[in-house]
């Protein structure tokens, strides 16, 4: 299946490389150029290049890079002290947060005190809805992807957030688990086929079962992962890239 | 030399995963082995191309080669080395696969911890040979090293994952880094880096070297420039009986490797990447010099 689905984005990749020339660096797309809403603030592959300002993060943002490194703490050690000082402290390991760190950092007591009670809220959400991952059930966070069509001229990337279980020649042996943090439920829920996908082009199987936690909320849904939706996205991506071409 | 391109989990093999088959079969009926003559007028060779030449001495590596020949493929200013979690988690993911397939840690989770543990306690008492990873690991929080953790559990999960370690007749050295110091010149070294070294056999059935380098970023066709310096240092040093007769690159992001036979085509493309690299960074040093 992984080789029919391979050679249908292919084609869709081909178009794209070959709109913009064989000499164009390479392009790498990942789920928000995806598999965003096609309204006027969607980008495009005008405005990719584009760096976004550095120092502009919206609390949405914090909040969800906060969570997303307190959910790797959790996982991989059990336990969360204070939210904020943990956050904090395993994203300013990470040279390329350095400019979110100075950002929370220069928030004012008020800001400062309600994002740690966000923090505080989604962490407790968290606790109740990650279980123990046995070290034999090889838990890994944060697994980048990145699958090169059309000669590695177009790349698509994504990360799972959570990874457990080893890859088995010729079997669905993967659970992939997703975090959302208050974002569109249905924009995660796209994301994670995406992930699915991706992962059945790296290594021929999808994962068996995937899960989506909102830590805002504390909701959760679990699901098979089907054919259909393996093909159903790949259609969207084929479409998308033919649009990116006509961009 | 011939190369083979493939992905993980779309070559069917029943028992062993693709890359494990791509790493530990044997070499073809045909391959021929570089004679030591060969590999002796190569060595004089490359203690040639650096005699009288600016900017050394020369300690390559594959990532000075990438840098030198390809700047493009990796855009953005280059900063002085600092520890932190993406530039950590390489050595303490080996240490944690070492441990893993020397059978005294039985998962990933566990084989981070102890190396994580092993290097700040080493630190605190005084034990071993002072390492600064060491030192950073002991000055970090508890969150700040679970972070440092997970990016280096992901990394050995990966490695770990992907071979078949019963596959391999005897255990595989993980992670060691070789040095070929040129006996021509001592302006030339070149570093062999692969994560993991095991054990296969040419045609005849005589035990060849065979090396896995995992390899980062965008797939490129100067991978083979890259895994061929690794050939080269393999082939130049003297401190393993068994000759060298494979390399393959591994990109865990996507799951494609490339494998290269060490052979005579290999070994003169090793030798012109050298060459190339040392041309490079001499006119560097001379147009530095002159702006000087």
């Amino acid at each position: 299946m992984a080789g029919g689905l391979r050679a249908w984005l292919e084609d869709g990749a081909g178009a794209l490389v070959a709109r913009r020339g064989d000499d164009a660096p390479p392009l790498h797309l990942g789920p928000r150029l995806l598999l965003g809403q096609a309204d006027q603030n969607s980008p495009s592959l005008q405005t990719l290049h584009v760096a976004p300002k550095r120092e502009d993060y919206p609390s949405q943002v914090v909040t969800s890079y906060l969570v997303h490194a307190l959910f790797r703490q959790l996982v991989t050690t059990g336990s969360v002290g204070d939210p904020l000082t943990d956050a904090l402290d395993a994203l300013g390991l990470h040279p390329n947060r350095a400019g979110l760190v100075r950002h929370v950092g220069r928030l004012d007591r008020r800001a400062t005190s309600e994002l740690r009670a966000e923090l505080t809220n989604q962490i407790g959400h968290l606790r109740e809805l990650t279980p123990h991952f046995a070290p034999g059930w090889l838990p890994r966070t944060d697994d980048r992807v990145a699958i090169p069509l059309a000669g590695g001229r177009v790349v698509l990337c994504g990360v799972f957030d959570l990874l457990v279980g080893a890859p088995a020649p010729g079997q669905a042996s993967l659970c992939a688990l997703q975090l959302t943090s208050g974002g569109p439920w249905a924009f995660a829920r796209t994301a994670l086929h995406y992930l699915a996908l991706l992962e059945t082009l790296r290594h021929g199987n999808p994962p068996f079962r995937l899960g989506l936690l909102d830590s805002a909320v504390g909701r959760y849904v679990i699901e098979d992962v089907q054919q259909e939706h393996l093909r159903a996205m790949t259609s969207h991506l084929v479409t998308r890239l033919a649009h990116l071409a006509d961009d | 030399m011939t190369e083979l391109v493939g992905q993980a989990g779309l070559a069917g093999h029943p028992a062993a995963s693709p890359l494990t088959v791509a790493l530990l079969r044997p070499l073809r009926a045909d391959h021929c082995l570089v004679s030591s003559a060969e590999i002796e007028r190569l060595s004089a060779e490359l203690g040639d191309l650096v005699a009288h030449r600016p900017g050394g001495p020369f300690r390559l590596t594959d990532y000075l080669v990438r840098t030198t020949l390809w700047p493009s493929a990796n855009p953005g200013p280059t900063s002085p080395f600092a520890w932190s979690a993406g530039t950590a988690r390489r050595g303490i993911g080996l240490a944690a696969v070492r441990s893993l397939v020397a059978g005294t840690t039985q998962s990933p989770v566990d084989g981070v911890g102890l190396a994580v543990s092993r290097a700040v306690s080493d630190q605190r008492r005084g034990r071993g040979p002072m390492s600064s990873m060491g030192q950073w690991l002991a000055t970090l929080t508890v969150a700040g090293r679970a972070a440092v953790q997970a990016d280096a559990v992901t990394w050995a999960s990966r490695l770990w994952n992907s071979l078949d370690w019963k596959a391999f007749d005897r255990p595989p050295i993980i992670g060691r880094d070789h040095w070929w110091d040129s006996p021509h010149s001592s302006l030339l070294a070149i570093r062999s880096r692969a994560e993991v070294r095991g054990s296969s056999t040419d045609g005849r059935g005589n035990p060849v070297s065979v090396h896995l380098v995992v390899l980062s970023g965008p797939r490129r066709a100067a991978v083979r420039s890259e895994l061929s310096l690794v050939a080269l240092a393999e082939a130049l040093r003297t401190g393993d009986p068994r000759p060298p007769g494979r390399i393959v690159g591994w990109w865990p992001d996507s799951g494609h490797f490339v494998s290269l036979e060490v052979d005579q085509v290999t070994l003169s493309l090793g030798v012109a990447t050298v060459a190339r690299t040392v041309a490079l960074l001499g006119a560097t040093e001379r147009g530095s010099g002159a702006a000087a």
